[in-house]
């Protein structure tokens, strides 16, 4: 099962992002653990700058912008 | 084009996004004003820039380069009257994403009201590049090719 870490500290871009991940994931029908971050030393403590970030298992993909629902099922297909 | 915020520490990572431009139709009805309104929201977003199907219906030529040079040209038409995407074909400008409001369950008129629900469905259809086609217009000549203009598909012979 994969994991996938959606760190933000809860505007709006960062709840678009988590929306987003959830699209993919439910696009996909693959099963995954989604897990919120927004706690900013938690974030901080990752060495990421930039929000919103994804992580997938532990690999961090995009920081600074929102992806959207095709750009996220490519980085799940390990495409990025 | 920039389309979002950038950070001269260089510390983002991942690809850049892809630069897109946003043309909503802007018609009178409740859905057209919605295109305005979901725009303007994506722009927010990140999601890309807004700009005026009015500047480009007119043949601006900064526009039109700038709307060839995007990634991504996102259209918003409120209704299958689709004026903002013919007005975006007439130009030769690609369309990358097609999104028609009505067709996302929102009904045009008589009302000119709407819902904050109602933007966000169009925001997140976008997000989901739910109007994405497979292959992208190619550009085509300007009042040319096989669309007169009449939205019937007839090649102009109706």
């Amino acid at each position: 099962m994969v994991t996938i870490e959606v760190l933000g500290t809860g505007c709006a871009n960062c709840k678009r992002q988590l929306s987003n991940v959830e699209a993919a994931v439910k696009q996909l029908g693959i099963t995954a653990e989604i897990v919120k971050v927004d706690d900013m030393a938690e974030i901080m403590g990752r060495g990421v700058m930039m929000l919103p970030a994804i992580i997938i298992d532990g690999d961090l993909k995009i920081s600074g912008r929102v992806a959207d629902v095709p750009e996220i099922k490519k980085f799940l297909a390990g495409g990025a | 084009m920039a389309q979002q915020q950038t950070c001269s520490c260089g510390s983002s990572t991942g690809p850049a996004g892809p630069t897109r431009i946003i043309f909503p139709c802007a018609g009178q009805a409740n859905t057209g004003q919605l295109t305005n309104l979901a725009a303007i929201q994506l722009t927010e977003e990140g999601y890309g820039n807004i700009a005026c199907v009015a500047l480009l219906a007119i043949g601006t030529e900064s526009l039109v380069a700038n709307a060839m040079n995007a990634d991504e040209v996102v259209i918003l038409d409120g209704c299958p009257m689709v004026c903002a995407k013919k007005i975006a074909e007439a130009q030769g400008v690609p369309v990358g994403q097609h999104l028609v409001i009505t067709e996302l369950g929102i009904t045009k008129g008589p009302s000119k009201s709407f819902t904050e629900d109602d933007i966000g469905k169009i925001v997140a259809a976008c997000w989901k590049g739910e109007g994405r086609k497979k292959n992208p217009a190619k550009p085509g000549k300007k009042n040319g090719g096989n669309d007169s203009g009449c939205g019937c598909g007839c090649g102009g012979t109706c």
